[in-house]
């Protein structure tokens, strides 16, 4: 999706060559992402495991960025509050709604999306860094050698650990974002824990679209950077661009994938 | 402490021993801050390095921006729309979406996208300047690495981020104002007065920027910093760029609190 | 004149230079060999302050640099440069503008001066074709001698070379040997060249010292090792496997 590094900037400039190589490299990099998506889901299907590698991958994914996500979801709860406050103050001088907005937001779109993008960059990252490094040490090939396809033992438990845990993690961030907005909506506007922990707007679709946003992430985060990963040239540097990669185009992914989902939700529940 | 205690103690100890790393991390950010500041003051920075950083971030970010842009903006729309059509009030959808925009998720998304594409890109870049031994041989020549490489580098991001993020306001809303039409039928114009009605402000603008550029510090700060203090070859610049893109993910809402909280 | 007076330095518990001492004379090619991982390259990083000693003197043309902080020490790397082993060209920019990089620095010129004397140096290393590549794109014999290039361009009185020949084929290996001889005749250049390539040290070198474990083993002409009854350093100059010493 985006340029490699070692782009030459000695071709054709002419607008349309721009255009149309850019176009290519990007239909290019789409084919290869689904081509890693299908090898992994056939691998779901199909391949065996090594006992323990799913546990040590939930726990480099989940466990590890427990505390950063908790930090990061605070804060939100806080600011989310604190900017919904302030601007419907503007327009309803009544806050009785204002909890029951913010849970509706937060369960139906800011809770996973957050969680994702957060994960898009330290996960991502970790990814990529991984992989990359055991590219350019010729370990994948050595692995190739041993007849064990690389999807097979590296994106695969990555793959499945990311579902797992994206949602576990949307599910507790959540709940550290409830608790430091209430905090907020209490010390800053004075609404009480009781007015605020209103789930009247909180429908069975918004947990659904939220289920599907926490698989869709958990899916996409690790293919994209596996597939940077696993596309790691030149050298030792290339580890490095290899991780750019990976972060940035997982965080589209992410952002992508939202707008569709919330597309899809907002036709199939609200209507025209 | 007996097994089982140190066990059940373990995530505390972990949270202790982050909160540590945390600090030291800090602690040596605000040591090339003021490395910085040094040379700024005395104008001391290399004018070719500046330019060739400030097209090379600027021109590496725009697709980024536009496409987050664009997506957040109907984004925002489509999770404005429910509450606006819940209340009947098709004209403020515009000032629904613009409050949410201008005032966190231009400048946060806009940050978080260009601390992945440009400050891990930075951290790269430094790293394996650092791991290749170039750090050192700028040394040799006697020229200064800071005032070469840091300043530079750190002023075209900081510089780079301010005007993402008043191009991705525009985007946004842009996107926004058409997503608006499709979705739910709220006529361009309509999203156009929602937005001027005078329920939003210069100020919500300027409460955007000011982030934008202090997450641009933050993002410059970490990236150089990170890059700089990169040991142990190849996996050593990747996980750089790991610490990298992380710290600026958390300081990014730590400071958007802080200054959400401080200007209102 | 370079001294080095009682030098130790260490990192961590490991003592890698013990009380190492003696002098280099003006216009000599002086080669400091031994092993990998004795320490010559920490050696020679202590003469131009990216490394301190933690105990010891150094001094060059009478100036102790071992004191001398980074401000202070861009005089005296003006008039010694080093051209690093593994070239460490900035990628960024082309081979020209390497070279051009210091004149424009120290020198005040404008870019297209800078350039323009650029390409006369590089053609005294016989690179003038390649000025407009980028270092990627570069064989690393090639590589090698546009930073032999860059580290002349302030016209130094010393150069430091960090294993010049060691990644190098052959044929490019004598090439770099010739060019380190040329500079020591027509520019009356000291050079500092650490080494382990047999055939270097035998060829051009004026005065050599070989580093074991942390002290000089011997300090003479290349007639002196040839000619010298010491087992290790016997061993070392006709590359055995077998024989006291231990790396």
């Amino acid at each position: 999706m985006t340029d490699s590094a070692f782009e030459i900037e000695r071709q054709d400039s002419g607008a349309l060559a721009v255009v149309g190589r850019r176009a290519m490299s990007l239909a290019a990099a789409a084919r290869e992402q689904y081509g890693v998506l299908v090898r992994t889901l056939y691998y779901v299907a199909r391949g065996k495991m090594e006992p323990g590698m799913l546990a040590h991958q939930m726990y480099e994914i989940g466990n590890r960025s427990l505390f950063f996500l908790t930090v990061v979801m605070g804060f939100i709860g806080t600011i989310l509050c604190l900017q919904a406050g302030i601007q419907t103050k503007r327009v309803v001088p009544d806050l009785s709604m204002l909890g029951a907005s913010y849970l509706e937001l937060l369960v139906r779109d800011l809770a996973a999306s957050i969680v994702a993008l957060m994960l898009a960059t330290r996960v991502g990252a970790g990814i990529a860094a991984e992989i990359g490094s055991m590219v350019v040490t010729e370990q994948v090939d050595a692995l190739r050698m041993c007849a064990a396809d690389p999807i097979d033992y590296l994106v695969k438990p990555r793959f499945l650990a990311s579902i797992v845990m994206t949602t576990a993690l949307t599910i507790w961030s959540g709940g550290v974002a409830i608790v430091t907005g209430t905090i907020t909506a209490d010390v800053v506007f004075q609404v009480s824990p009781h007015t605020f922990w209103n789930l009247s707007l909180v429908h069975a679709s918004d947990l659904l679209i939220c289920i599907v946003k926490c698989l869709a992430y958990g899916a996409a985060i690790p293919i994209v950077s596996a597939t940077s990963g696993l596309s790691t040239f030149g050298g030792s540097e290339g580890v490095g661009w290899a991780t750019t990669r990976a972060v940035v185009n997982s965080s589209l992914a992410v952002i992508i994938l939202n707008f569709l989902i919330s597309s899809a939700g907002f036709f199939a529940f609200h209507g025209r | 402490m007996n097994g089982t205690a140190a066990l059940a103690l373990a995530p505390l100890t972990r949270a202790r021993d982050a909160l540590y790393d945390l600090a030291g991390t800090m602690g040596q950010m605000g040591i090339v801050a003021a490395r910085i500041v040094l040379r700024l003051v005395h104008v001391d920075l290399d004018g070719r390095e500046l330019l060739r950083n400030l097209y090379k971030m600027g021109v590496k970010s725009l697709p980024i921006v536009v496409v987050t842009a664009l997506f957040t903006g109907a984004i925002m729309v489509i999770q404005a729309a429910p509450i606006v059509q819940r209340y009947g009030a098709q004209g403020l959808l515009g000032w629904g979406a613009g409050f949410g925009t201008l005032r966190e998720i231009g400048p946060l998304l806009t940050a978080l996208m260009i601390s992945g594409r440009v400050g891990a890109n930075n951290t790269a870049e430094l790293g394996t300047m650092t791991v290749t031994e170039q750090i050192d041989a700028l040394r040799a020549l006697a020229i200064d690495p800071v005032a070469f490489l840091v300043v530079p580098r750190f002023i075209a991001i900081v510089a780079t981020l301010f005007f993402s993020t008043l191009y991705a306001d525009a985007l946004a809303l842009f996107g926004a104002a058409y997503a608006g039409d499709a979705l739910i039928g709220v006529e361009p114009m309509t999203f156009y007065n929602g937005l001027v009605s005078g329920l939003l402000g210069i100020g919500d603008v300027m409460n955007g920027l000011v982030k934008s550029v202090i997450f641009g510090i933050m993002i410059g700060l970490s990236s150089c910093h990170f890059g700089l203090s990169v040991t142990g070859g190849a996996p050593g610049v990747g996980r750089a760029v790991n610490a990298t893109v992380v710290t600026s993910a958390a300081g990014i809402f730590v400071v958007d609190y802080l200054v959400s909280f401080l200007l209102g | 004149m370079i001294s080095f007076r009682n030098v130790c330095k260490s990192f961590g518990s490991k003592a890698v230079l013990n009380d190492v001492s003696f002098d280099i004379e003006d216009g000599e090619i002086f080669f400091i060999i031994g092993a990998s991982g004795v320490g010559k390259s920490v050696l020679i990083k202590h003469l131009i302050g990216l490394l301190r000693p933690d105990a010891g003197d150094i001094l060059l043309d009478g100036d102790e640099v071992s004191r001398f902080d980074e401000k202070a020490m861009y005089p005296v790397r003006r008039k010694c440069a080093m051209v690093f082993q593994h070239s460490t060209l900035f990628d960024s920019m082309t081979c020209v503008e390497n070279v051009a990089l210091p004149l424009r620095k120290h020198q005040g010129m404008k870019p297209r001066e800078a350039l323009a004397a650029a390409k006369e140096r590089l053609a005294q290393v016989h690179m003038q074709e390649f000025g407009d590549r980028f270092p990627a794109e570069l064989g690393d014999g090639m590589k090698k001698r546009v930073a032999i290039a860059r580290a002349l361009t302030l016209e130094p009185r010393y150069v430091l070379f960090d294993e010049p020949t060691t990644s190098l084929d052959l044929v490019s290996a004598r090439r770099v040997d010739n060019l380190i001889r040329e500079l020591s005749e027509e520019l009356g250049v000291t050079s500092v060249v650490v080494s382990h390539d047999l055939v270097s040290i035998f060829s051009i070198a004026t005065r050599i010292a070989m580093l074991y474990k942390g002290g000089v083993r011997l300090l003479g002409t290349p007639a002196d090792f040839k000619n010298t009854k010491d087992e290790l350093i016997q061993q070392f100059i006709h590359g055995r496997a077998q024989g006291p010493m231990e790396t």
